[in-house]
């Protein structure tokens, strides 16, 4: 009895402990990436992801870094290994969690990359593409502000593109920015940007 | 002897303190050690740790790493980094100290040496890409005819009236046409002499083409000169209506998507009548052409296997009388032709890194020809089957294999007044093919494979060893050397009087340099060809009494250029091809060795677009030149021993976005009417001065105008026109 005491008792130490490893090791990674160093917060979280094998968090983030940091990469070859790595992770995550509209955004965001890398030569391919993954991720999940705000920025950037009025793109914008609001992340992990960058953009084009 | 005792127990004590401490009070062990490339470069930033753990550390501006673990025993130490292959070390950590890890080029990555001899791709990813896949429907020459935009390339030559693929020295049929792998046997719609025809397929439904213009994969067989290889797209984007209005006729697609299927389907209609009626051409037409289109693309996903079929069915058909300068009232001739179309494919991974593919296809073709009081109807039934494995033992090292079978049935029938004969062939070819692809490093990557066919109507087996390799000279630049053989039977014209015979064979030498960087691609390749076993027979005209052999052969060597630039100037996409070819063939009824009439020496084509945003227009300009091809004049001794005068062709067009989603466009070909000369057909017989006349073959039209509007219903309103492009 003594025995099975301890023994259960260890058991709950153990997940305590691996809980907090998990907290700890999640709250570094934020750490790194504010203090500018993204590429060590984006190796954290590939170590993470590979001890939380059911956990869809830190693969997102090694993809979400990987992505990213692409917008800005100019130098073709480092560009298509970051984009291999993040796709990598993007798989590793839906894997994990299926149909969710987190994911769907990146994978919509890993595709804006590479339109605006070259739009001449991804543009026409993959509009399409993110069009329609912004539209999955809306059916699954109407009022997850990331959505819309990410659906909005992409609707804003297409009519720019072919001289078209932006207003009926900024009522979608008002209500993502109402959404972040109210938004609650289920946990301190999950996926939180975005509030600052919309009221930035509806000042800049929506007056 | 004392004190030694002592000091080993001493030492024991001290270890065994030592050791419980480490495991009790710490419990860790230290992992450490330096990660490099292979010359030794230390690599900073790597992620090394042990898998499944929470134990790890990035390596620091030298390389260097050290953390601490609290697991025992055999642990998995992994070492990762962008560009580099994983890294996996299984030992006890114990071991893991002082560590020297060499990480491998990831050869993967961007940078590393393509085989490129040969080959053309117009795709997205490609490293080896010259065209993009929009660039078949944004050509202005091209006319949205695939066909028509690798006729920009070089290696091709300038053949305007027939519209069909030449490449390097050979005839149109030395080319070979796949659709997802699998051999299309009728891929052309036929025209009159004078009208250039075009491919059968619309380009929408394709998002990958391979051009090689030689030294192509041991997959790929009969074809001479030439594959193309098309790709139909895996899965479409989105639900989508599409809408053409052109001043030749109409189409109307629609693509329909469910959760692990789709479907597309496409029709066209095309008549040239009310074109003809208000810009008659030199064609004195009964009955315009006319041709009808579907097409229709299904997707199934089954687990991770992936089904396609493809079905295409059409009908051509037209009347006229057609000049000739042996009969002052011109030849009456009439077409009617209809083609079916099918395949269908499924890939599937099996595992442990095993790729199957399967497919097939089956052609129905049936043309119907009158001329003067004769009939002459063709029905060809062709199939192909074919069964691949693919085995990717590393990134390094993958092993295809496969086999496949050819049917084709053919049969003509002629029937003139009394005269009725039937006669025709059954030819089946079996082939069997592997080939492997090792990367050495990312500078150095080879091809090794062979192919082995037999043919039933011959009972004549063939081998054919296919070599490249590819070494990277520089960042940006490398060298491709390629070497084959390659069979092809004779084509229907030939075999259905004769089946004693042989394959054809060439065999290619390619050396080809590539530089490409920042958007731009330059391109030489130096080419030998060697033509052998060529149809030679001793009449006039191919037909039943003719003596065929295989006594035929030829050479063609030559230089192809390519320079494409979308980098220089701002919002223009530039590119220029060049080609020199030097050919020689004796075959079919020539008395000697001779220029085909075919194969010219020089061709250029320069495309060039022009985005300008102010105007949401796109314009595109595109200039084909050839030097003359050769024709006999039977005035003068010789054979095959003059030349036309030099072939002119610009074409322009102007594409207009009303909206994302509607699109105006507008296409002039030949913009300066320039009279361009095909050859010339000398009278059978020789007038009262002793002299042949002739009259010169001409296009049917030098100048072509095109209006059309498209325009795209999508769901969300968001697919665009930009795809019409």
């Amino acid at each position: 009895m003594k025995k099975l005491i301890l023994f259960c008792f260890m058991m709950i130490s153990c997940i305590g402990i691996s809980q907090s490893k998990y907290e700890d090791g999640m709250r570094k990674a934020f750490e790194l990436w504010g203090s500018e160093k993204p590429w060590e917060a984006a190796n954290l979280f590939e170590r993470i992801s590979t001890a939380e094998v059911d956990n869809w968090l830190p693969a997102y983030y090694v993809a979400q870094i990987n992505v990213i940091y692409s917008f800005e990469e100019k130098d073709a070859t480092k560009l298509k290994a970051q984009m291999d790595k993040a796709l990598e992770f993007l798989n590793l995550a839906k894997g994990i969690s299926k149909d969710n509209a987190e994911l769907l955004v990146l994978d919509a965001l890993w595709h804006t990359v590479w339109i605006a890398y070259d739009g001449q030569q991804y543009g026409m391919k993959y509009s399409g593409k993110v069009a329609q993954l912004y539209q999955q991720a809306l059916q699954l999940a109407p009022d997850n502000p990331h959505v819309v705000f990410g659906k909005a920025e992409w609707d804003m950037g297409s009519a720019r593109f072919f001289g078209q009025p932006l207003d009926p793109y900024c009522a979608d914008l008002q209500r993502a920015i109402e959404l972040f609001s109210t938004f609650k992340p289920e946990t301190e992990f999950h996926p939180s940007y975005g509030e600052n960058r919309a009221k930035e953009l509806a000042e800049k084009t929506c007056k | 002897m004392k004190d030694l005792k002592a000091q080993i127990k001493i030492i024991v004590c001290l270890s065994f303190l030592a050791s419980t401490l480490s495991l009790s009070v710490f419990g860790q062990t230290v992992i450490s050690g330096k990660v490099t490339e292979n010359n030794g470069v230390s690599i900073p930033g790597a992620n090394v740790y042990l898998e499944g753990t929470y134990d790890g550390v990035s390596t620091d501006d030298n390389g260097n790493f050290s953390f601490q673990t609290s697991e025992t025993g055999t642990q998995t130490l992994v070492v990762s980094f962008l560009s580099f292959e994983t890294y996996t070390l299984v030992a006890d950590v114990g071991k893991m100290q002082r560590l020297t890890i060499k990480l491998r080029e990831d050869v993967n990555s961007l940078d590393t040496v393509v085989i490129s001899a040969g080959t053309f791709e117009a795709s997205d990813n490609s490293k080896v890409s010259v065209l993009k896949p929009l660039d078949v429907v944004t050509t202005a020459s091209a006319l949205g005819d695939f066909v028509g935009a690798l006729q920009t390339l070089p290696g091709t030559t300038t053949v305007s009236e027939d519209g069909r693929l030449f490449v390097r020295g050979g005839d149109a049929g030395e080319t070979q046409i796949f659709i997802d792998g699998i051999r299309v046997f009728t891929p052309y719609s036929p025209t009159t002499n004078n009208i250039p025809t075009r491919g059968r397929y619309s380009p929408f439904l394709f998002d990958g083409i391979t051009f090689s213009t030689g030294g192509y994969s041991a997959e790929y067989g009969q074809a001479l000169s030439s594959v193309l290889l098309l790709n139909t797209i895996d899965e479409p984007d989105q639900e989508k209506t599409d809408i053409a209005i052109m001043t030749v006729g109409g189409g109307l697609g629609n693509t329909q998507k469910w959760k692990n299927s789709s479907l597309s389907i496409n029709a066209t209609y095309i008549n040239l009548a009310p074109y003809i009626a208000i810009l008659p051409d030199r064609n004195d037409w009964q009955k315009p052409f006319e041709g009808y289109a579907g097409e229709a693309v299904f997707r199934q996903k089954i687990g991770d296997g992936l089904f396609k079929l493809y079905a295409a069915f059409d009908g051509t058909n037209f009347e006229l009388t057609q000049e000739d300068i042996d009969y002052s009232e011109g030849i009456p001739f009439k077409l009617n032709n209809s083609n079916f179309y099918t395949n269908a494919s499924y890939t599937d991974n099996l595992g442990d890194s095993w790729k199957l593919f399967g497919g097939g296809s089956f052609t129905h073709s049936n043309t119907d020809l009158g001329i003067f009081d004769a009939d002459l109807n063709d029905i060809e039934n062709s199939a192909h089957i074919k069964l691949k494995l693919r085995k990717r033992f590393s990134n390094r090292v993958k092993l295809s294999f496969g086999a496949e079978q050819f049917l084709t049935d053919f049969e003509e029938t002629f029937r003139e007044e009394a005269i009725f004969e039937t006669y025709g062939f059954q030819n089946n070819i079996s082939a069997a093919f592997a080939e492997t692809d090792l990367i050495f490093s990312k500078k150095f990557a080879m091809k090794l494979g062979a192919r082995a066919e037999y043919s039933a109507l011959f009972n004549d087996f063939t081998v054919s060893p296919r070599v490249s390799v590819a070494y990277k000279t520089g960042q940006h630049s490398q060298l491709s050397l390629a070497y084959g053989d390659f069979f092809q039977q004779p084509n229907s014209d030939v075999l259905k009087f004769e089946s004693k015979l042989e394959a054809q064979k060439t065999q290619h030498y390619i050396l080809n340099y590539q530089y490409s960087a920042n958007n731009r691609i330059f391109r030489a390749e130096a080419y030998r060809k060697q033509y052998d076993k060529l149809i030679k027979y001793n009449t006039e005209m191919a037909s039943f009494d003719t003596n065929f052999t295989n006594e035929g052969d030829g050479y063609a060597q030559g230089v192809d250029v390519f320079w494409r630039d979308n980098k220089s100037i701002k919002n223009v996409d530039y590119w220029v091809s060049y080609s020199y070819l030097d050919t020689e063939r004796n075959y079919l009824n020539f008395p000697t060795a001779a220029v085909p009439s075919f194969a010219n020496t020089h061709n250029v084509s320069v495309v060039g677009k022009y985005w300008i945003e102010d105007w949401k227009s796109q314009i595109g300009f595109s200039h084909q030149y050839g030097s003359g091809r050769t024709y006999t004049n039977p005035n003068e001794p010789g054979f095959l021993q003059q030349k036309t005068r030099d072939y002119h062709s610009t074409s322009f067009n102007w594409a207009y976005l009303i909206s994302q989603q509607q699109i105006l466009y507008f296409s002039i070909n030949n913009v300066f009417a320039f009279e361009n000369v095909n050859g010339y057909q000398y009278a059978s017989t020789p007038d009262a001065s002793g002299n042949f006349s002739r009259r010169s073959l001409k296009p049917a039209a030098d100048q072509f105008f095109f209006v059309g509007f498209f325009w795209t219903i999508s769901d969300d309103g968001s697919d665009n026109q930009l795809d019409k492009l």
